[in-house]
């Protein structure tokens, strides 16, 4: 059987499996206890440089203006509740959103990633959504790699000059692909295929996350345009309080 | 408004020691995915299954239906991890497929059912923090592991923060549905950003307002609260440490 054969086949595997199942799906999070331990240490040691750049940045801006920590702290309260609601699907189960691509936009990277270990420890907690052995693989992939990807394009886009619309399109959804991308990638080093290792298993991972997180990237990126918007129409005064404003 | 966090209010041991119900849960969950022993992780997940039935208010079936919480991950990650494609027949099943076979090992099967064991044993552990230890329990704890100060502030206010807007979010799509919205696919997407949007400007101005109180109450940057302490009994952190080391001996033993 050839490669693409042996897609499409896990690609059906896996739609029949989404039709079966009335539970909604979240975003990507690595369950609790997934990871070997070994493999959460790294993650989480990889998320300390971003972290601690994102900690000073917020220290030095806070020191100098003060509302910026409840700005802040409205801005993960914000992240939370978006990746809380259930967001429209195609397919009738109902999904959660990432909410870090148009985070990263509006906010800000190196914020989102101290604001997005935060969110995250929370959806942990109040939601069961990922772990808290998890928690360093699970920042590396939402808070860190996808927020960054998200910022690169969207400031590339309109350096450009793509219409906004579709520069923020292409930012929020481009931004989820690569989150469950490197999602995947965690899972196939964690837990490599019998037959072909680390690559096959990546492969595997890719494809069957592909069914729930595609649509997801997709509708995300369609939402993200309608809220920037609404923003822009009729905010533009709120707007100028964040890190949107200055590109 | 979310309901683990009302379970976590309504405890019955919600009063005790939030260090030691921490230590209980957290030490498990590192003794589960650090050694990844089966045995000790059935041992761990039959004894944190007790403890939250026993120590809180959820019945059986809602704590079977929370343990699905992560079902859609679970599903579809095990069929990367349980089939492979292999070019020769293996033991356990074999489905013939074009030219290859789309197989569950021996050895494809004991490290799927290995990690069902770990993940559902830690995911047990994460439970009994959530359902028996607040949010604000937590923090104290973190506190006192001299977590740096404004991951703490910021931890607190976004908690609060959650639930004003969450109350925000309910009642405008309540009043969206009233008026017929959510009913397509199209209109579904337009009213979820509008009231996004509408949240986003909100918070904002929620923000203004509470920086604005808290300044004119001398606020400078550190929201000093009087912790509540429920030390907890000499016995009871002897019998966690008992059975952590009780853990992690039977891991040494096994492994």
């Amino acid at each position: 059987m050839k490669k693409s054969e042996k897609r499409l086949f896990i690609l059906s595997l896996a739609v029949a499996m989404l039709f079966a199942m009335p539970t909604s799906t979240s975003a990507m999070h690595i369950m609790e206890g997934y990871l070997p331990m070994g493999h959460a240490i790294a993650w989480g040691a990889l998320c300390l440089p971003f972290l601690v750049a994102g900690f000073i940045s917020i220290r030095k801006t806070i020191s100098q203006h003060r509302k910026t920590l409840l700005i802040l702290a409205m801005a993960g309260a914000y992240a939370f509740v978006l990746s809380a609601l259930k967001i429209p699907s195609v397919t009738g189960s109902s999904s959660h959103p990432t909410g870090t691509g148009l985070g990263a936009i509006l906010f800000g990277p190196a914020a989102m990633s101290v604001i997005g270990i935060i969110v995250l420890l929370f959806q942990a907690l109040l939601l069961a959504h990922g772990g808290l052995t998890t928690l360093g693989a699970n920042t590396f992939s939402m808070a860190i790699a996808g927020p960054f990807l998200s910022y690169g394009i969207y400031r590339l886009c309109r350096k450009l000059k793509v219409n906004k619309s579709v520069a923020v399109f292409l930012a929020t959804c481009l931004g989820d692909l690569f989150t469950y991308c490197v999602t995947s990638v965690q899972l196939g080093f964690a837990h490599p295929a019998a037959e072909g290792g680390v690559m096959a298993s990546i492969q595997t991972f890719m494809g069957i996350f592909a069914v729930t997180q595609i649509p997801l990237a997709i509708v995300e990126g369609l939402l993200s345009v309608v809220v920037i918007l609404a923003l822009e129409s009729y905010a533009s005064n709120e707007l100028s309080e964040l890190a949107y404003s200055n590109y | 408004m979310i309901l683990l966090d009302k379970l976590a209010y309504s405890s019955p041991i919600r009063k005790h020691s939030p260090a030691l119900k921490s230590l209980f849960s957290v030490g498990s969950l590192l003794i589960c995915a650090g050694f990844r022993q089966t045995f000790v992780c059935l041992l761990i997940l039959c004894v944190m299954v007790i403890a939250t039935l026993h120590f809180t208010n959820v019945s059986f079936r809602r704590y079977l239906h929370f343990m699905l919480g992560p079902f859609v991950f679970l599903c579809l990650s095990s069929v990367a991890i349980l089939f492979f494609f292999s070019s020769s027949p293996q033991e356990l099943v074999c489905i013939p497929l074009f030219s290859k076979y789309l197989c569950i090992s021996q050895e494809s099967f004991t490290h799927w059912y290995e990690l069902m064991a770990v993940a559902f044993s830690s995911v047990s552990c994460l439970y009994f923090l959530i359902l028996t230890t607040p949010i604000t329990d937590l923090l104290t704890v973190l506190r006192r592991l001299h977590c740096p100060w404004l991951l703490l502030e910021l931890m607190l206010l976004i908690y609060r923060a959650i639930f004003i807007l969450l109350d925000i979010a309910d009642a405008i799509q309540i009043s969206q549905n009233c008026r017929l919205g959510n009913r397509t696919f199209r209109s579904k997407l337009s009213c979820m950003g509008q009231m996004l949007s509408v949240l986003l400007v909100r918070s904002l101005k929620k923000s203004s307002f509470l920086y604005d109180a808290m300044e004119s109450r001398l606020y400078d940057g550190k929201i000093q609260v009087l912790e509540e302490s429920y030390p907890a009994k000499p016995s009871e952190w002897i019998i966690c440490i008992l059975w952590l080391i009780l853990c992690s001996g039977l891991c040494l033993i096994f492994f």
